[in-house]
């Protein structure tokens, strides 16, 4: 606890310690550590894999340009991006937790496709292929109370931050109360949870929501800061950041997907300013996460067997399956 | 009605190509119950061997795609038994993300080696021109390629309802602790399988290299309609995929002509519905 | 579970860390100028971030060779904008902010160049545009919202379009226009343009015909045939780089050249493109159908200095010069010109020393227009034909237009921007 401390202190002081860009980084990684923790809800503790969040991510997006291009205030436009989301992931949620497993994923990565589809093609609405310009980064009002202008990128990084650290500490009480265990219990067996008595499509249609919801708070605070929304924050390969982050930080934590922003964003940045062939880094990440390290970089500190860990890959028979997940295993803070 | 009728040949030109990746991504599934994002990227490979034998190397077309069929199946090869296959045990989710990762490491791979620019062989000699059809000229390259779809519908059909190993794949989807018990060899079939595949969505690739280009990022544009087939047409179920990929591609065409309007969009509410009414597909009982 | 965050932070705040000491200063007050160059180096049309790049590392070559800029030497670092707004715009603040980019060169996509535009207004630095052609970065971001750091060296649509008018509007033979058309701002924009001019030379004409194709298509069969239906008299397209050659590929064999009078290529001139119609070109496939332009075509104009330069470039690269090549190279020039007669790096001044400019560039003679911050030069437009002089085709019977007779000009009219 002392540790997070710390480190939620030296985030507040990180405009004066750092220039202006890593603030923008910062930023950046902030918006990703709350679009993961939201898919991670779904993913590592509800057992769902969706590859369509990047479709309420976008709704956020674009809801919170909508909104700020007609009244410069925002906190309007990010009530309104996240209910949009919110409302967006309730609908498709409701379609799509009727499935499961390999049909929930591709249901998933359909519904995401089709919102791109959409950003595409409305070009009324949405501006089309060219999205959305010259966005406000509006001021933070409340009338008659206080106007605070953020077009410094220091004033800005202040209100992700402290939203950001919000929308954390409430996931944190969410997994942790009888909701989480709900989820995780149906993400085990889900025969056992409904003998229990647990209706069981409900509590996967609130994590769909609620993940909906973070995906559309993470858009919405994108927006502010590059003053645009183009269709391509819709498209499958931005569902795979958080899926990336969250693999790369540990599925089975809670600050994994944190973590994980944090490392993937670091890695993209440092690669790219060495080689133009970051894809194929990134991919020899993944494969090695997966073959080695199913439980992400936080699974290099809480796993006690790291030494059988790295070497299995090494040893394993071809058609010998690797020894099952332990899925019940949640890390404490 | 002459020019309806064009575009419905043209149509099935098109929708041939999505067939041969849709072929192996269902068979994948069917027998591996993995979906293989990766697919696309194996027919992108596909195309780009077939581009160094015949374009780069001057060899025979056939000789390339052959070789190139080769190729493809050895990626596969090495693929499936160096990594998926350590993985069957753990959560599904891994095995998609594994396959995602291998996109990433094969649309780098091919524009390392090859660069970034487009690539386009010509076309070789006997297969160019055209036929007088429907009062148009519908090109013979057109006709080769529905030719080889065709023939690569029949000799599926024929393999699996026919053939020793056929049989023993189809025993291997629909039980495979049942099929490892009366002594197949589940291992070597999954890996034939995964080959099997990869080669099919290579021949989509080569056949395709003097009329479309070879760049990077052309599996990533396949991949998705691909995914739409195979759903619509039931994921494991090679005769609902080969309806699903005529139905697109004669669709698409349509599309084209008469209202420009119909898009991707439509598709994937499709993919959608179907998933959410039928999710074992259309042509599944 | 402590211990990580421990790590993560620490190695956080290094890289936080300021560079090294201080370095030697030269006349300008700062040890090297920096530029940032971008362009799309992933993804299908990869080449056109290259020959950008390749532009650039020969112009500071060269730049550097000759005593450097006011005596400062130059530094580029270039980025890959994935054709992505998003991309871009980090790029281009990192560049700027952490980098410490004085200048940025480049960028092929409208949409990034869109989204740029404010940001450069923020970050106050001046970007030289070099191949994105929406004429809405000119025509509404600057001489509408009067963001000067935006400067544009190569021409933007109303080449593909207007151009394309000038040609045919008299070819009294052709009556019936088809467009196949890129699916994007671009495609509808050029479609547009070009026929509200044509129609001021030709009420007579009719447009019979469109078909869309989205980025990245693969098989235009569809969009061929259903154009051909309509039977008309010429086609217009759009699609360009690879997809170009493929469009052409497929016509070909459809027929298409046997059937109509004429075909607008759209950046048809480019070297990838050449490049990819050489074998049909050879063999005169396209029968004297086939009709482009490029932002610069290697063979144009034939002066010492731009025979110099494709010689340089392909003894430095191995291939001949694309046209976001040349206007990156150029644009290196003008920087050099501008921060010259301004005696300072300060973004207000150079644009100020821009004004009334007109420099010589391998393509040709380019002149200022404070209006739009373009610089504009004079184009041609031809028909693909072989030239013993050079491994691939090259544009002939070339048609040279003034820019004067087909850049837009203020005040701008606007232009409908969808289908």
């Amino acid at each position: 606890m002392l540790l997070v401390a710390v480190v939620v202190l030296a985030l507040f002081l990180l405009p004066w310690l750092a220039g202006r860009y890593p603030v923008y980084l910062a930023i950046q990684i902030l918006i990703l550590a709350v679009f993961s923790i939201g898919f991670n809800l779904l993913f590592g503790y509800t057992g769902l894999l969706s590859f369509g969040q990047a479709g309420f991510f976008a709704i956020g997006a674009y809801g919170c340009a909508k909104i700020l291009l007609a009244v410069p205030n925002l906190l309007l436009g990010l009530v309104g991006g996240v209910a949009a989301a919110g409302i967006a992931a309730l609908v498709l949620g409701i379609l799509s937790v009727r499935h499961t497993r390999i049909y929930f994923s591709m249901l998933t990565l359909a519904f995401g496709m089709m919102i791109y589809s959409i950003a595409w093609k409305w070009r009324d609405f949405t501006g089309g292929d060219d999205g959305l310009v010259g966005i406000p980064r509006a001021p933070l009002e409340i009338p008659g109370l206080l106007s605070i202008d953020l077009s410094a990128m220091g004033h800005y990084y202040y209100v992700v931050l402290v939203l950001s650290l919000l929308a954390i500490a409430a996931m944190y009480r969410l997994v942790h109360s009888p909701l989480g265990l709900t989820l995780q219990a149906i993400r085990d067996s889900e025969t056992r949870a409904e003998f229990a008595g647990v209706p069981v499509r409900k509590y996967r249609l609130i994590a769909f929501t609620i993940a909906g919801l973070y995906a559309g708070l993470a858009g919405a605070l994108l927006t502010p800061l590059e003053n645009t929304v183009t269709p391509p924050i819709a498209h499958w390969s931005t569902s795979a950041e958080p899926v990336m982050a969250t693999l790369l930080g540990g599925v089975h934590t809670f600050g994994g997907p944190i973590v994980g922003a944090f490392l993937f964003f670091m890695i993209k940045d440092i690669i790219v300013r060495y080689t133009e062939y970051w894809l194929i880094w990134f991919g020899v990440i993944v494969v090695a996460l997966v073959m080695g390290f199913p439980g992400g970089v936080m699974s290099i500190f809480t796993e006690r067997r790291l030494a059988w860990r790295l070497t299995w890959p090494l040893i394993s028979r071809p058609g010998k399956p690797a020894p099952a997940q332990r899925h019940d295993r949640t890390s404490e803070d | 009605m002459d020019n309806i009728a064009f575009q419905g040949l043209i149509g099935l030109s098109l929708a041939m190509y999505l067939w041969l990746i849709s072929a192996g991504l269902t068979i994948i599934f069917g027998v591996l119950r993995i979906v293989n994002f990766a697919h696309g990227s194996l027919f992108m490979v596909g195309a780009y061997l077939a581009y160094a034998f015949y374009g780069q190397m001057g060899l025979p077309f056939w000789l390339a795609i052959l070789l190139s069929l080769l190729g493809t199946g050895l990626l596969g090869l090495v693929m499936e038994r160096v990594f998926l296959r350590r993985i069957y045990g753990i959560d599904e989710a891994y095995q998609l993300l594994l396959t995602f990762g291998f996109i990433l490491i094969l649309d780098d791979a091919v524009k390392i080696i090859w660069g970034g620019v487009f690539k386009i062989p010509p076309i070789p000699a006997f297969l160019d021109g055209a036929w007088p059809v429907f009062g148009r000229y519908f090109p013979v390259y057109n006709a080769f390629v529905i030719a080889v779809g065709l023939a690569v519908a029949v000799a599926l059909w024929a393999i699996f309802e026919k053939t020793w190993w056929g049989r023993t794949v189809r025993a291997t989807a629909s039980d495979r602790e049942m099929a490892n018990a009366i002594g197949i060899n589940v291992p070597w079939v999954f890996s034939g399988v995964f080959v099997f595949g990869a080669m099919l969505a290579a021949l989509g690739g080569a056949i395709g290299i003097p009329v479309r280009v070879v760049a990077p990022g052309i599996g990533a544009a396949m991949i998705i309609q691909a995914f739409i087939i195979t759903v619509i047409g039931g994921l494991g179920n090679l005769k609902g995929a080969f309806v699903s990929s005529l139905i697109v591609g004669i669709l698409s065409a349509y599309g084209t002509l008469f209202f420009p309007v119909f898009e991707l969009f439509f598709i994937f509410v499709i993919m959608a519905v179907v998933l959410l009414v039928r999710p074992q597909g259309l042509f599944t009982r | 579970m402590k211990t990580p965050f421990a790590v993560l932070s620490v190695l956080f705040f290094l890289t936080l860390l300021p560079a090294g000491p201080a370095e030697a200063q030269c006349q300008l007050g700062v040890p090297v100028i920096k530029v940032g160059v971008q362009g799309a180096a992933s993804g299908p049309h990869s080449d056109y971030g290259r020959q950008i790049e390749m532009g650039a590392t020969m112009a500071i070559e060269e730049i550097n060779a000759a005593g450097g800029i006011a005596g400062c030497k130059l530094e580029i670092k270039f980025m890959d904008d994935e054709n992505k707004a998003a991309t871009g715009v980090k790029n281009a603040r990192y560049l700027v902010t952490d980098w410490g980019a004085h200048f940025m060169v480049g960028t092929d996509s409208s949409g990034v160049a869109m989204a740029l535009g404010p940001v450069l207004a923020e970050l106050k630095r001046i970007h030289f545009f070099t191949h994105a052609a929406t004429h809405r970065l000119t025509e509404d971001l600057v001489a509408g919202k009067g963001i000067k750091e935006i400067v544009r060296v190569s021409v933007p649509v109303y080449q593909d379009a207007i151009i394309a008018a000038l040609i045919f509007k008299d070819r009294m033979d052709i009556k019936r226009w088809a467009n196949i058309g890129a699916d994007y701002e671009y495609g509808y924009v050029a479609w547009n343009l070009f026929k509200e001019t044509l129609k001021k030379y030709r009420p007579d004409v009719e447009f019979v015909a469109t078909a869309w194709a989205p980025f990245l298509t693969l098989d235009f069969s569809p969009h061929i045939s259903a154009v051909m239906a309509q039977k008309p008299d010429a086609i217009f397209a759009t699609p360009w780089a690879g997809e170009a050659v493929m469009l052409l590929r497929q016509s070909l064999i459809q027929g298409v050249f046997n059937d109509t009078k004429a075909w607008w290529q759209a950046m048809g001139g480019s070297v990838d493109v050449l490049e990819g119609i050489s074998a049909e070109i050879q063999q005169d496939r396209f029968k004297g159908k086939l009709w482009a332009t490029a932002r610069y075509i290697h063979n144009w104009p034939d002066t010492p200095e731009n025979k110099a330069f494709n010689e340089r470039f392909k003894k430095r690269w191995v291939r001949l010069p694309n046209y976001s090549a040349e206007t990156t190279y150029s644009a290196f020039f003008i920087m050099k010109a501008a921060v010259e007669k301004a005696r300072s790096l300060e973004t207000a001044k150079v644009i100020d020393a821009m004004k009334g400019m007109q420099i010589k560039n391998p393509g040709g003679v380019r002149t200022f227009r404070a209006a739009d911050q373009q610089f504009v030069y004079n184009v041609p437009a031809g028909r693909p034909v072989m030239d013993a002089k050079y491994p691939i085709p090259v544009l002939g019977d070339l048609k040279v237009f003034d820019a004067k007779d087909y850049y837009r000009h203020p005040p701008f009219a606007p232009v409908a921007v969808t289908k």
